[in-house]
């Protein structure tokens, strides 16, 4: 038979909205296709975490995935531009870079490893999140232990504002939270809420201190099996996936924020400009990277 | 369904067994030949090599070398000789009263750990050398640390309840952990029963009843061993660490008492450390071989496949739960646990969660199916860490193994039929 | 035979200093948490990549003491001259996924990680580096079960 069978690994649950944008554009590249492009979706790392699938890609034995920036930049390290913290002004500031040059410049500079970037889906804001206090201001961080992803842009971060940086993996993160290991962490609502965290640490203060999207990738072995035609109608479900999943990611955001407030969380917007000033050092100090420097003060342009 | 795939899987696996290829190759190569059913021959040569690397690639499984490193220390420093004179005074005047002790102190880890695998190779390298000195047969020591170290993973804290809350998409940890406390006792109950019964049938050596003297000697004698304990538990209550890195402290503690005690010299440690490695490395192998064999039944999507071809039979509550108790029994005989909770939960969640269930009871009844396939050869790493440091073999302990596979199988159909058992608790804290 | 005894020699000293590191690793993370009150950065991830070696260079070890656990019922119900004969092939199974799968898949791994310069989040440490251990312990594997089929022969 002439079916193709697509097939797509990543880390998310079913009810997350990547997921179900995912699943549409799987749907959809079906019918566009008129059934010559089937898609194979395995949600919750059964086939391995993003930074192993992300390699499965490049070994060859996967098509497709969604991995979060934070990830990405381990294997195409320009991407670790979308991570500096309060680089962009807003959401619709992030999403003008998405769209813009400079976002398909960063998706096709993935290329030379052996990986195709399709598209970014929204990831929201991460924030903090805490036990005992709420964080209004930087000051609020001093010697608070904060859990961060392993990703040395996000250790400097909260050292440069004043907290302890303190890697701790995903999976342990809600006993160490319960049992004081850690003080607080951040995430974005979503996994705040899904996490269950907001069952231990009653304080959510939406500093928005990160953009950082979820990318969609290709390993280019497969990307490269498929004909012109073919990779014309997974563009076109691509991009109807990623309109699609800001509808559902923004609603997602609501809800989590609703759910975790009556759940006794108290939920607050400090201004973000005191925090921001302890971040400025840290982009001055990638001065010597001109390739990443030039590309920031693009991004501030933009 | 793709037939293919699942044969050459099934008889690769048997075949190699059956020969008498070590379980961890039998794996590792009928999960290789499976993968170049569909997958080109070099990227299936290289994910096998990656599945095997990366699924060692975990901070909690740190906890089973190190449990392992600090129960030889604890055996050689003199601290489990104390530990178990001074149980000895308390209950050995049970029938099998080393084999109470055995689940008891397993309980009592559950409740340190989150990793049965640590506690069964704490457990075993302590009491299994004790209990074949006091007659005991090495397979009975064996089947009864086994099976008792999987009442940790149900008495929180459990790593694999947190897991099971992110593959249900959010059912509450808070909620499972206290829906744990009473079905992970219930557990233990049962095996003490079969074990004290067994022991009896066997005439073990029952010992006398000891004086009050006695034991407060012996009490005092085990105080700084028993220290290790309340340095644990305190440890990680009072957040200075982790579960993971109270394995570490419990390294450390043993070693210095082991010193004091002057038990141990620097000169033995090189020899401690690298059987200690040995052991490791036998379960490492097979949890890695075991990840590259998950990975390919996901892969060929072999899970979905089974349980859609099953629960197109009844939609009748108590019949569906049974089919899924017992596919879930078919599955943990092959598939390690955390495998299998992220594959099925997504599978049978929705449609027992139409029939009325509780999220939060379907994770005990999910949790408590697969510790018995943590037990059950051929794929089990409680049984593998339990064998290995037994050092006995896995067919020699099915014998006594199977009446404790009964008294299981009872408290799960028991848990499984009374909701009230497992959200009792968290009703009281409103979870 | 001598070099066999090397080969051992070698790596029992290695994963001795493994194992060490890996418990001086973990406690360091403790007391730098809550002692110094600025948590490390790397222990974490140093700590998965020792268990990575720990038990692929384990696993090579303790196959050369033929430690790892079978169910050996059938062929030692067969016993005499086929019972000799299963073991050669089981040998020879292990000999050809060692090849294959650790080896040439491993080697693979190695030069793909390299060649696209991945990096791990913390040490920045090329992953090439942590795979290395797949294909070494997969020729050595090899080198004890060939030498074990040819004394068999
Ligand atoms: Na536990
Ligand atoms: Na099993």
């Amino acid at each position: 038979s002439d079916t193709k069978t697509i097939r797509l690994a990543h880390g998310l649950d079913v009810s997350h909205p990547v997921h179900k944008a995912m699943f549409k554009m799987g749907e959809d590249v079906e019918t566009l296709s008129d059934g010559t492009l089937k898609m194979e979706i395995y949600p919750n790392q059964q086939l391995g975490t993003e930074r192993e699938v992300v390699e499965l890609l490049q070994i060859g034995s996967l098509d497709m995935t969604k991995v979060s920036g934070a990830t990405l930049e381990n294997f195409a390290p320009k991407i670790a531009v979308l991570g500096l913290p309060y680089l962009f002004r807003d959401r619709d500031h992030a999403f003008s870079v998405f769209d813009g040059p400079i976002g398909q410049e960063l998706l096709d500079d993935a290329q030379q490893y052996w990986l195709k970037g399709l598209c970014f889906y929204d990831a929201g804001s991460r924030s903090f999140y805490t036990k005992d206090k709420s964080v209004e201001h930087p000051n609020d961080l001093k010697g608070k232990k904060i859990r961060v992803m392993e990703s040395v842009t996000a250790m400097n971060m909260v050292s440069s504002m004043g907290g302890a940086p303190t890697p701790i993996s995903w999976g342990e993160l809600y006993t160490a939270l319960q049992q004081g290991v850690v003080d607080g962490a951040e995430n974005n609502p979503p996994s705040f809420y899904l996490s269950r965290h907001y069952e231990v640490c009653k304080y959510y203060s939406l500093n928005e201190h990160t953009f950082t999207p979820d990318i969609l990738i290709a390993s280019t072995h497969f990307w490269n099996t498929l004909s012109e035609e073919e990779q014309g109608w997974m563009k076109m479900a691509i991009e109807n996936s990623v309109s699609y999943q800001r509808k559902l990611w923004a609603e997602a955001e609501a809800e989590a924020l609703a759910a975790v407030e009556k759940a006794g969380v108290t939920v607050t917007r400090p201004s973000k400009e005191a925090f921001s000033k302890t971040t400025v050092n840290m982009l001055e100090e990638l001065r010597d990277n001109e390739e990443l420097y030039a590309l920031i003060q693009r991004i501030k342009a933009e | 369904m793709e037939y293919v795939p699942i044969l050459v899987l099934i008889l690769s696996f048997v075949g190699l067994l059956a020969i008498g290829t070590p379980v961890a190759w039998s794996i590792a190569i009928s999960s290789l030949l499976t993968m170049l059913v569909s997958v080109p021959a070099f990227p299936a040569f290289t994910t096998v090599s990656q599945r095997m690397a990366t699924g060692l690639d975990s901070f909690a499984l740190l906890a089973i070398p190190f449990f392992i490193l600090s129960g030889e220390l604890m055996n050689k420093g003199g601290i489990a000789h104390r530990l178990i004179a001074f149980a000895k005074t308390l209950v050995g005047a049970f029938p099998g009263g080393l084999a109470l002790i055995n689940v008891i102190s397993a309980m009592l880890m559950g409740a340190i750990a989150g990793s049965a695998m640590a506690s069964a190779s704490a457990m075993g390298s302590i009491l299994g050398p004790e209990m074949e000195k006091e007659g005991y047969d090495r397979e009975f020591g064996a089947a009864v640390n086994i099976t008792s170290a999987t009442t940790g993973l149900i008495i929180p804290p459990s790593n694999i309840l947190i897991v099971y809350s992110l593959a249900s998409g959010g059912a509450s940890i808070a909620a499972l952990f206290l829906a744990g406390y009473i079905p992970g006792i219930l557990t233990g109950l049962f095996l003490m029963i079969v074990a004290s019964f067994w022991a009896k049938k066997k005439g073990y050596n029952v010992g006398e009843r000891s004086s009050l003297k006695a034991i407060a000697k012996t009490f005092v004698d085990a105080v700084p061993s028993l220290f290790l304990l309340v340095l644990v538990i305190g440890g990680i209550v009072a957040g200075i660490f982790t579960a993971t890195e109270a394995s570490a402290i419990a390294v450390l503690y043993s070693l210095v008492l082991g010193f004091i005690y002057k038990e141990i010299s620097f000169k033995k440690l090189p020899e401690i450390l690298l059987s200690s490695s040995a052991t490791t490395a036998i379960v490492m192998l097979l949890i890695g071989a075991s990840m590259s064999m998950s990975w390919v039944l996901s892969f060929e999507n072999i899970p979905q496949d089974i349980s859609t071809g099953l629960l197109g039979i009844t939609d009748n509550k108590i019949m569906i739960l049974l089919i899924i108790n017992v596919i879930l029994l078919l599955v943990g005989i092959f598939m390690d646990m955390t495998p299998a909770v992220l594959i099925f939960t997504p599978i049978f969640l929705p449609v027992v969660t139409k029939l009325g269930l509780d999220p939060v009871h379907f994770g005990i009844i999910m949790i408590l199916n697969l510790c018995i396939g943590l037990c059950t050869p051929p794929v089990g790493s409680v049984l593998f860490v339990g064998v290995g440091i037994a050092k006995t073999t896995i067919e020699k302990v099915v014998r006594p193994l199977v009446p404790l596979f009964v008294a299981m199988v009872v408290a799960l159909f028991i848990v499984t039929y009374l909701p009230q058992l497992s959200l009792w608790l968290p009703s009281l804290f409103d979870l | 035979m001598k070099t066999r005894k090397k080969i051992d020699k070698t790596l029992e000293i290695t994963l001795i200093v493994i194992m060490s590191v890996m418990v001086l690793n973990v406690l360091w993370q403790v007391f730098s948490r809550y002692v110094l009150n600025s948590p490390s950065s790397f222990t974490d991830e140093l700590a998965r990549y020792l268990m990575i070696w720990v038990g692929v260079l384990g696993a090579a070890y303790v196959s050369g003491r033929n430690m790892h656990v079978a169910i050996d019922v059938l062929p030692k119900r067969i016993g005499g001259k086929t019972q000799k004969q299963l073991e050669q092939v089981v040998r020879v199974a292990i000999v050809l996924f060692c090849f294959f799968g650790m080896v040439l898949g491993g080697s693979r791994l190695v030069y793909i990680t390299y060649l696209l310069g991945q990096y791990s989040p913390a040490l920045q440490l090329p992953l090439a580096f942590v795979y290395m251990v797949i294909p070494a312990s997969g020729l050595v594997i090899m080198y004890y079960k060939i030498s074990d089929i040819r004394k068999k022969l």
